[in-house]
């Protein structure tokens, strides 16, 4: 049934296309990475557009904007993690400091999530193979999918970039033309050099996941590098060493330099031309890293489907506890430092955030959300593992023969709680290290705890991923997704603006006190892995009684 | 109730998707140590019979059980004692053929190591592969090898065969020969008839859900119609009068019919009108099966 609709689609597509192999691979990409550009742009356009309007409202008086420019303007740590704040007396300045940073890691990785889905993923589900019939090379397929990227690529921008113009006119406003466009240039070029970073790691890595997880610790590198940079220790000319500093540098709206053009475009084309040299030196299906097609047999882990999942998803889960550790690390150096410009109403923006206290504890809080928000996506990422191993019709393999289905869910969910209390615990001794290598003078027990107690939101998201499984398979992934971006959209939106209460109690990282600034609160956290593992349990019992059902 | 011959049995077996009634009321059982082909045209509802039995999937209504054993309710013990193969499953794409049978053996538990060498050098099989190089052929011999390592008492077999070469379909006919011969059951699922008349004890044909025929070859080609050609010498008779006979088709002096029931009326007349040359033949599985779905087509 569900065959019969993928092949009708895969070979409708081409004879309304009506052209070679190779401009129908790009033709398809190309449409997909234009729907998720319209989307994206609209969600970038209107952020935008908010930030620029709501400027003139909360901050009125010059008096009101000179004492916004004086405290976050100067704060270190706020400059560390948000870049720097220019010019926040203008509403070009306080758009770009209130939405830069976050849109520019929401464009890289919609880059590199779409790159990967439609280079790797694609290559993945064989769908490629139907497409290609060996009527052209692996090599000019890759080359056509990155031009249906681009298309994509330049809707993200001009659905950005209308939206820009359209809210710069009003004189309240009043930004031109031409700075809204070069502002949405700068909004989208992350976009851009992570949709080529993903096709170079679609190239290196076996499967989709680890060809996204490697692009997102690039990610993850590179704004650690800018953080550093731009934490007043000194290092500032760090920030031509990271693709996000090279965005930054573009300074758009404020004193634009375009001529932080040159890296940005000269990183995308080379690594846009490397994935397609790649791609023409390795066989349909492979890839560069572990691309062998023989092996000898490695059996320590392969007693069952727990040990299987382990052997299948470490490398994942590795790449996050990079990520996580590495993060930890950054936030641990800068937290003396940065902390002691917190001050005035940067504190209490950093409280919005959800950090409490003053100084490192204050550093300290932020960055445990953020580790609190890399937990919580490996958590969604052991759900959706799961829900593919279903749909993916490898599950078939262990329920034919004498594993229960509740052996198999129970396994997997030990395993992903054991992933999630180590992912905590790296993030609190790595935070540690970091700290301690600046004698910040911050206890390792009281950064442990922190870092455990990362851990319950990640419980209840792991929890509504199981339930959601059990009971509506086929949406486990939106589900998860939605709940994890819902959050985290909560937590930022909390951060700057005034938001109800009830909403934030909507946020799952609302919930977790923000340690170190705070001892941790064991009783919100025992009501947190409570609710996550009773709707595990209560996914696990449905999936019981359910079919098993494909994609 | 069941005795204790009965290796798998069905009762009432339903199971709709929504509209769709994809298995409707399936009363089915199959002795120990019988090799049953279980027919169909596409969508009939094989594959839903199959999922069902490995409790995959759950029935809207009715049961079925398996050595006795509640196919929904004990899917693990049910598990222990049989092997599936299905003709499109997935293997994990990072394994190698050996890993995977490894892993899969673990998993039952009772293999016969050396049997399972012994069936890698059968069927040709590189192990040392990863899933991923396989070809579709050499991916479904892991599959199969997998099943037929664990000697289960009852082999469930969808389309087991699709993507062998002629070579490898004849390993895997030995396969179940040697399976029969050692008193295991086996319910194959089959769009290649000469592999399901070659195999079966019996043969089940199952249309929109329903089973429509079951019963030994022998039976149902006894229902069916017996093709009959005859050359004369002098003119041809009109055959089309005489009682159970059909689909006549006169070519020059050379006559083709088929005959139901009895063919005594045939013969006199065939006699009669100076028959010089005779032939008739059983028909084939593959034509009872076209003579079963046809006479779909035409009704619907
Ligand atoms: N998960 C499902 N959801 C909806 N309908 C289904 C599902 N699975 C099977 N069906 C429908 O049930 C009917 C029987 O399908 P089934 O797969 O059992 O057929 P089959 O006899 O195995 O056919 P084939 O010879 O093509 O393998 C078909 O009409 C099919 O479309
Ligand atoms: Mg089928």
């Amino acid at each position: 049934m569900r065959a019969d609709r993928g092949i009708r689609a895969r070979i409708t597509a081409p004879v309304r296309a009506g052209g070679s192999p190779a401009s129908v691979v790009a033709a398809l990409s190309a449409r997909k990475a234009v729907r998720s550009g319209v989307l994206w742009g609209y969600i970038f356009g209107v952020a935008i557009a908010s930030s620029e309007i709501t400027y003139g409202r909360l901050y009125k008086t010059a008096a009101q904007r000179d004492a916004l420019a004086a405290t976050y303007g100067t704060s270190k740590a706020m400059s560390a993690l948000f870049g720097p704040a220019p010019q926040l007396q203008t509403v070009s300045g306080f758009t770009v400091f209130k939405i830069s940073m976050t849109l520019m890691i929401l464009g890289a990785a919609w880059g590199l999530l779409t790159s990967t889905r439609l280079l790797r993923g694609e290559e993945d589900s064989g769908r490629w193979d139907l497409l290609l019939c060996g009527q052209t090379t692996r090599q000019r397929a890759t080359a056509q999918v990155i031009a249906g990227l681009g298309v994509g690529l330049v809707t993200l921008w001009a659905v950005t970039a209308i939206i820009t113009v359209l809210s710069g006119r009003p004189s309240s406003v009043g930004i031109g033309v031409g700075p809204s466009l070069y502002f949405s240039v700068g909004m989208v070029a992350t976009a851009a050099m992570f949709l080529a970073v993903g096709a170079v790691t679609s190239q290196l890595a076996a499967t989709r996941r680890l060809a996204a997880t490697l692009a997102a610790e690039f990610l993850g590198v590179s704004y650690g590098v800018r953080l550093i940079a731009d934490a007043g220790m000194g290092l500032h000319g760090l920030i031509w060493v990271s693709p996000l500093g090279w965005v930054e540098e573009l300074r758009p709206l404020t004193s634009p330099q375009p001529l932080a053009l040159l890296p940005i475009v000269a990183f995308t084309a080379v690594l846009a031309v490397v994935a397609v040299r790649l791609a023409g030196a390795r066989d349909a299906g492979a890839s560069i890293l572990a691309g062998r097609d023989r092996g000898d047999a490695h059996l320590r882990l392969l007693y069952g489907p727990s040990g299987l999942a382990i052997r299948l998803l470490r490398a994942t889960v590795i790449g996050w506890w990079v990520a996580i550790g590495l993060s930890a690390f950054l936030y641990g150096l800068i937290a003396k430092s940065t902390g002691a410009t917190i001050s005035g109403s940067v504190k209490e923006v950093f409280s919005k955030l959800g950090a409490t206290g003053s100084g490192a504890d204050a550093v300290f809080g932020v960055c445990f959300l953020i580790e609190a928000i890399l937990i919580g996506f490996v958590a969604a990422g052991q759900v959706t593992a799961a829900r593919s191993e279903e749909s993916e019709s490898m599950l078939e393999n262990f329920v034919v023969r004498p594993v229960s289905r509740s052996a198999w869910l129970g396994g997997r969910l030990v395993v992903a709680l054991v992933a999630l209390v180590l992912s905590g615990v790296a993030a609190g001794v790595v935070g540690w290290l970091g700290a301690a290598s600046q004698h910040t003078g911050m206890s390792f027990t009281s950064l442990l705890g922190a870092g455990v107690n990362l851990v319950p939101p990640a419980v209840v998201i792991l929890g509504i991923g199981v339930l959601t499984f059990g009971t509506r398979p086929r949406a486990t992934s939106i589900v998860v997704y939605a709940v994890l971006g819902w959050s985290l959209l909560i937590v930022i939106v909390g951060g700057f603006g005034t938001v109800g209460h009830w909403v934030l109690d909507t946020s799952v990282f609302h919930h977790m006190a923000s340690a170190p600034g705070v001892p941790p609160n064991w009783e919100a956290n025992g009501i947190m892995i409570g609710i996550g593992l009773a709707a595990a349990l209560i996914g696990g019992l449905a999936f019981r009684r359910r079919d098993l059902q494909g994609a | 109730m069941h005795t204790s011959d009965t290796a798998l049995r069905t009762e009432g077996l339903s199971k709709r998707f929504g509209d769709i009634v994809a298995l409707d009321h399936l009363d089915l059982e199959v002795t120990r140590g019988e090799v049953v082909g279980y027919l169909g045209p596409n969508g009939a509802g094989k594959t839903t019979t199959i999922r069902l039995l490995l409790g995959l999937s759950r029935p809207t209504e009715g049961r079925a059980e398996i050595f006795g054993l509640d196919c929904q309710r004990q899917p693990v013990e049910t598990h222990r004692r049989l092997a599936f193969v299905a003709g499109d499953a997935n293997l994990w794409p990072s394994l190698t053929g050996a890993e995977t049978l490894a892993l899969l053996s673990r998993v039952h538990g009772q293999v016969d190591e050396a049997y399972r060498d012994a069936l890698i050098e059968r069927f040709d099989l590189d192990p040392t592969k990863k899933v991923r190089a396989y070809s579709k052929g050499n991916h479904q011999k892991v599959i199969l090898i997998a099943a037929l390592m664990v000697r289960p008492d009852l082999l469930v077999l969808d389309e087991p065969t699709s993507g062998l070469d002629p070579l490898m379909e004849q390993a895997f006919r030995h396969c179940v020969h040697e399976a029969k011969d050692r008193g295991q059951t086996v319910f194959l699922s089959s769009h290649i008839m000469s592999e399901v008349e070659a195999l079966c004890d019996r043969v089940g044909i199952l249309r929109d859900g329903r089973l429509v025929e079951m019963g030994t070859l022998a039976e149902m080609r006894h229902l069916s119609a017996l093709t009959v050609e005859a050359r004369f010498a002098r003119t041809v008779p009109d055959l089309s009068v005489v009682p159970g006979v059909s689909a006549v088709e006169a070519n020059g002096s050379m006559v083709r019919c088929q005959v139901r029931g009895s063919i005594e009326p045939l013969v006199k007349v065939l006699a009669s009108a100076g028959v010089t040359e005779l032939l008739s033949r059983e028909p084939s599985l593959e034509e009872l099966f076209l003579a079963q779905y046809g006479a779909d087509c035409r009704a619907g």
